[in-house]
């Protein structure tokens, strides 16, 4: 369960990137975040991993005020929600294999556990049999399915994706879409940030709209 | 816990071999740094052990009006052997200092020929105890000296002996400011390094952070890693001081024409080789600290 209580983040200047947001998450729901450029989607999702601290509000997840924890509790949360980006992030000097296996060494996992669960995901994304090649090798549909394995992995509470087709065509968007569908299936909150209308068409589900940086729709896949 | 230290261990190793460049260029630095402040001290121990073996030399000679008489001198050489200062006591005849003056002049002794056999005074040459070897120690003996024996001349080396010490205090001065001079400036240019091999690697440290890696996970193998660099730094840096040592500095010093005959050129000890690579470690580890604040932020 994720819940934002009035939540407001600012950089100083007379704008804020996020103002006054209330929205309710239940465990388990899928939901599109969509609006404009610069609307304060990524400032929102940055603020769910603690990669930024409000300036006003609550932010709850799984009933842990996640805008109150200390720097060393951090770590602890963010094994709890997977992210994707748009640029992927991955480490171009690793092989797939060992990007992926990299969320759960920094975990602390066992070496037996961490091949155990590293084959299991890529082939949950279809790359199991390029497990020692290079991400640059791979097209980006492929590194994206890398930072998707990378970030399921660990099993998250929470899956946050923030415009992860963005770079992607059309056929490929739709083979990550499924993978989010599967992982929402088995319980995972999945949060995806996109401007992309036909993705939501495809797809129904829950839509938060943002308008610089405020909540300007919130509509369930029937109202739309 | 083992597993960890070998996680750990591995992975400081692999970003090694996976940045070759970064590495080398991080553990030639402080090869570099390292070997300057080394060679730095090596210069001022040298100076210092060639200060003492000048000083060793330090020693007062005492020219007589009249040469003593065979029957007195055991006597006055016990009494001179008694001075609390006096190391040695050696009684040179007139016979003996022509003969040591007409080996000095080797071919043109026959200058000597039909020279009244004592033209040259008969002298003691009194050597001093170590802690006497100063002025203080000088003018004592001088003291007593003239209160034992009829004395014609003195020579000691006053003006010279008190320059020289001024010159080593003042040299032990500069060493110490031009040291810790030359370490800071190590210590910095290391950091700066450092801060670069971590600038090309910010990615892996903020995809660290964002898979919920803690402090610890990540600044470890960096930290091990700085070690590992420091440590290869310092032993590169003593074989480069060594070879050199061996080859340019030992040959070239010892036909220096100020070198005394058995002077012996120190290099570091056992101990301070230790010291040089212990000082590795701790520069990389130091440099991966400062820089690794500055980079990790959860």
């Amino acid at each position: 369960m994720i819940q934002l209580f009035n939540v407001t983040k600012s950089y100083g200047g007379e704008s804020a990137a996020v103002k006054d947001l209330s929205i309710q998450i239940p465990k388990g729901d899928f939901v599109y975040v969509t609006g404009a450029s610069g609307a304060g989607k990524s400032t929102f999702l940055r603020m769910l991993y603690a990669a930024e601290k409000p300036t006003k509000g609550q932010i709850l997840i799984n009933n842990q005020n996640v805008t109150r924890i200390s720097s060393k509790q951090i770590p602890f949360l963010r094994r709890k929600i997977g992210v994707v980006f748009q640029d992927f992030k991955l480490l171009q000097s690793r092989t797939v294999y060992e990007n992926v296996a990299f969320a759960l060494e920094a975990q602390g996992k066992k070496r037996y556990e961490v091949s155990k669960k590293v084959y299991q995901a890529l082939k949950e994304v279809g790359l199991e049999h390029r497990l020692q090649r290079k991400p640059l090798e791979l097209s980006g549909g492929e590194q994206q399915r890398i930072a998707i394995a990378r970030a399921l992995v660990v099993d998250p509470l929470i899956l946050l994706a923030d415009e992860p087709s963005g770079n992607l065509d059309q056929q490929v968007t739709l083979d990550i879409m499924e993978l989010f569908k599967r992982a929402n299936a088995r319980g995972t909150t999945v949060l995806l940030a996109t401007h992309d209308h036909s993705l939501q068409k495809r797809f129904p589900r829950r839509v938060i709209t943002l308008d610089q940086g405020k909540l300007v729709g919130d509509y369930q896949p029937d109202q739309l | 816990m083992l597993e960890n230290i070998r996680y750990f261990v591995r992975r400081a190793l692999r970003n090694m071999r996976q940045w070759p460049l970064l590495c080398s260029a991080a553990v030639l630095t402080m090869a570099v740094a390292l070997a300057t402040v080394a060679s730095f001290f090596l210069v001022v121990l040298n100076i210092e052990q060639l200060a003492a073996s000048w000083t060793q030399e330090v020693q007062v000679v005492a020219y007589l009006e009249k040469s003593p008489k065979p029957q007195e001198l055991p006597g006055l050489l016990q009494t001179l052997q008694a001075f609390p200062e006096l190391e040695t006591a050696r009684f040179v005849s007139q016979d003996e200092a022509l003969k040591r003056f007409r080996k000095r002049l080797g071919e043109d002794a026959s200058l000597l020929e039909g020279v009244d056999r004592n033209i040259l005074p008969a002298s003691f040459e009194l050597g001093l105890k170590k802690e006497f070897r100063n002025q203080k120690g000088i003018d004592q003996v001088i003291k007593r000296l003239e209160s034992t024996i009829e004395v014609d001349e003195l020579r000691y080396g006053q003006q010279w002996l008190e320059r020289f010490n001024t010159f080593v205090d003042m040299l032990r001065f500069v060493g110490m400011v031009l040291g810790g001079f030359l370490l800071f400036a190590a210590l910095f240019i290391v950091s700066n390094t450092i801060k670069l091999t971590l600038y090309a690697r910010r990615d892996e440290l903020e995809i660290m952070a964002l898979v919920g890696a803690t402090m610890r996970f990540i600044k470890i193998p960096f930290l091990l890693e700085g070690a590992l660099q420091g440590f290869a730094g310092g032993l590169l840096a003593l074989v480069f001081l060594a070879g050199s040592f061996k080859i340019l500095i030992e040959q070239s010093i010892k036909s220096f024409w100020l070198t005394p005959a058995n002077f012996e050129l120190l290099f570091l000890s056992f101990n301070q080789q230790l010291g040089l690579v212990a000082a590795g470690v701790l520069l990389g580890s130091l440099g991966s600290l400062t820089s690794l604040r500055r980079f990790v932020r959860i």
